[in-house]
């Protein structure tokens, strides 16, 4: 497992991707020299300021940029990621990572990542990584609106792949949820981030056609380290299981669904 | 850095910060992050007899100023933490000193915990969790007082090392209950545990706490933490060890002057891992500013200025 550090990272880049969404990059070579696709870092503003976000948040590595940088995609939900949001370049963020257990990337099997909203993040990371070192990937992409989907051409830039998109309300790409009518051809490595309802439907379809599935969760997370037990999920043995340092990736039949 | 040991439960404290129960795991996560060992110390996550599976999520956010929390005492258990936790405890920290939260069901529970651990090596004492406001019975101990003095009491008997217990801030004289503790035979105590609270989505109209309700801890709690610590060390002579809110020198120094001989970091850790370091930085900063050779001078130094009466009526 990686060592994680606690740095301050200056941004570099502040730009809205779409509706209430930002993709921000961050000086911070540490942590993406030793970053793998699926691992998250805790993001917060520090201890001088008690607004919101007073506790750092985690956000999944989004990708490691050329220069020593790394990228997030950061959707407004409430006040505090509304203000790190705001942050602009020359801002400095604090830095807790990397964090948590990677995806581990398939040799013998394409990937088919399945994300939903900002469940994308970890795929533009394990995308660009897994097509340099070979791996055949797809990308589906859904949305609730098309206002919502970050710029497919940002996605192709990060990760050299064309994302399959699907929105609720069909203003963009195929009308649907990600695990609509999907090709499974070629029995995939399935690879899932996302909202609960989706993970769970991901889950269903992975043991419906015996596909191996790996998930990436997300709860409210205190420490980012394992220590203060605050981001637990059930796993399949009834266990609470810690998704910061036990996941976030978990093999999907690790868990209760 | 200007000195900051100090004697305090019989022993030597090369610092008075040391890193509140629940925040620091068992010390192995934030190995990598702080040299641990340069700390006045660590109070572990509460060890209970058997496991415990804890409380369902969400188990934390983020409130105005700090978060709330209820975990439900998650912890691996008397038999694990002997075997799985204490040999690296013993093992790295050796300048910092380390006390084990114990928390209970009953009287036997605690009884059963402690005397489980008495004769192992690697820890100075024990921290008592009479207090935790995130399970049915966790305050049962805090807020009953013949409980509580026999729970000590019976504490006492089993252990000659210190013994600490961790107060609620949920009752009407604190003053009352550090008393109860000291008369039982405690040797110290922390001062405060969390405010118990809750935070409602309104849009869902549900609790954002899986509980319903939990404890509140962070910056927002410093002025009741600093008050209650202040009540509880005026009432009595057992050293008080300050907790509530605490992320710089300044607000450490507060709880000190107040009376508390040590202080512990909590939920600053999760803001900024360094924090306790910072803390221990700027309290030597602030020594070597105001020429205090020794931080037992400062303890409990709260001067209350001499209130001028004003103008007094005229009795008829």
């Amino acid at each position: 497992m990686t060592k994680p550090v606690r740095t301050w990272g200056r941004v570099r880049e502040n730009r809205k991707a779409a509706e209430a969404t930002f993709w921000i990059e961050v000086d911070c070579p540490e942590v993406a020299e030793t970053a793998r696709p699926g691992q998250f870092v805790m993001l917060g503003t520090g201890l001088a300021d008690v607004a919101a976000p007073f506790l750092p948040r985690p956000f999944s590595i989004g990708a490691r940029l050329a220069g020593g940088g790394i990228g997030f995609l950061v959707r407004v939900f409430g006040e505090g990621t509304r203000r790190l949001a705001e942050v602009s370049p020359g801002d400095e963020l604090l830095v807790l990572g990397p964090l948590g257990r990677p995806f581990t990337l398939p040799a013998d099997r394409p990937a088919l990542c399945l994300a939903g909203g900002v469940g994308l993040a970890p795929f533009l990371f394990l995308a660009a990584e897994a097509t340099e070192g070979g791996t055949a990937v797809r990308i589906v992409y859904g949305e609730r609106s098309g206002a919502r989907v970050f710029d497919p051409d940002l996605i192709r830039r990060i990760t050299g792949v064309t994302p399959e998109l699907r929105t609720e309300d069909g203003s963009v790409g195929r009308r649907g949820l990600v695990v609509d009518g999907l090709d499974l051809s070629g029995a995939p490595q399935l690879l899932a981030c996302g909202p609960s309802p989706m993970l769970r439907a991901c889950a269903a379809l992975a043991a419906q056609h015996d596909l191996p599935l790996q998930v990436s969760v997300e709860e409210h997370m205190g420490c980012g380290v394992g220590t203060c037990q605050g981001c637990v999920v059930l796993s399949s043995q009834g266990e609470w299981v810690k998704s910061c340092t036990e996941g976030p990736v978990f093999d999907a039949r690790e868990l209760s669904w | 850095m200007v000195g900051l040991g100090q004697s305090v439960l019989g022993t030597s404290f090369q610092s008075p910060v040391l890193l509140a129960s629940g925040t620091c795991g068992y010390g192995e996560e934030y190995a990598d992050l702080i040299p641990l060992d340069t700390l006045g110390g660590l109070v572990t996550k509460a060890v209970s007899l058997e496991p415990r599976a804890g409380n369902p999520p969400h188990r934390v956010a983020e409130t105005p100023g700090g978060m709330i929390n209820a975990i439900g005492l998650q912890n691996v258990g008397l038999e694990r933490f002997r075997s799985e936790k204490l040999p690296w405890l013993r093992e790295h920290l050796v300048s910092a000193r380390t006390l084990i939260n114990v928390v209970g069901h009953s009287a036997g529970e605690y009884a059963g915990v402690v005397s489980g651990l008495d004769d192992d090596e690697g820890f100075l004492g024990y921290e008592i969790n009479v207090s935790c406001p995130n399970v049915k019975d966790g305050t049962l101990f805090g807020t009953d007082p013949q409980g509580l003095s026999d729970l000590v009491s019976k504490l006492r008997r089993l252990t000659k090392r210190p013994l600490v217990v961790k107060l609620t801030p949920n009752v009407p004289d604190i003053g009352h209950y550090a008393r109860i503790c000291e008369d039982a035979g405690a040797d110290g105590l922390s001062t405060i545990n969390t405010f118990p609270g809750m935070l409602i989505d309104v849009e869902r109209r549900q609790p954002v706490i899986g509980n319903v309700s939990g404890g509140v801890s962070g910056p927002a709690i410093l002025p009741m933490g600093v008050y209650l610590t202040w009540r509880a060390a005026a009432a009595v002579s057992i050293p008080v060890i300050g907790i509530g809110g605490i992320r710089s020198g300044a607000d450490a120094l507060q709880y000190i002057l107040a009376g508390a001989s040590l202080v512990q970091v909590g939920t600053a850790l999760f803001v900024d891992p360094s924090a306790p370091i910072q803390v221990q930085e700027e309290i030597s900063g602030y020594m070597e500013r105001h020429a205090i050779r020794s931080l037992g001078d400062l303890v409990g130094a709260l001067e209350i200025p001499g209130r001028d009466p004003g103008p007094v009526e005229d009795s008829p």
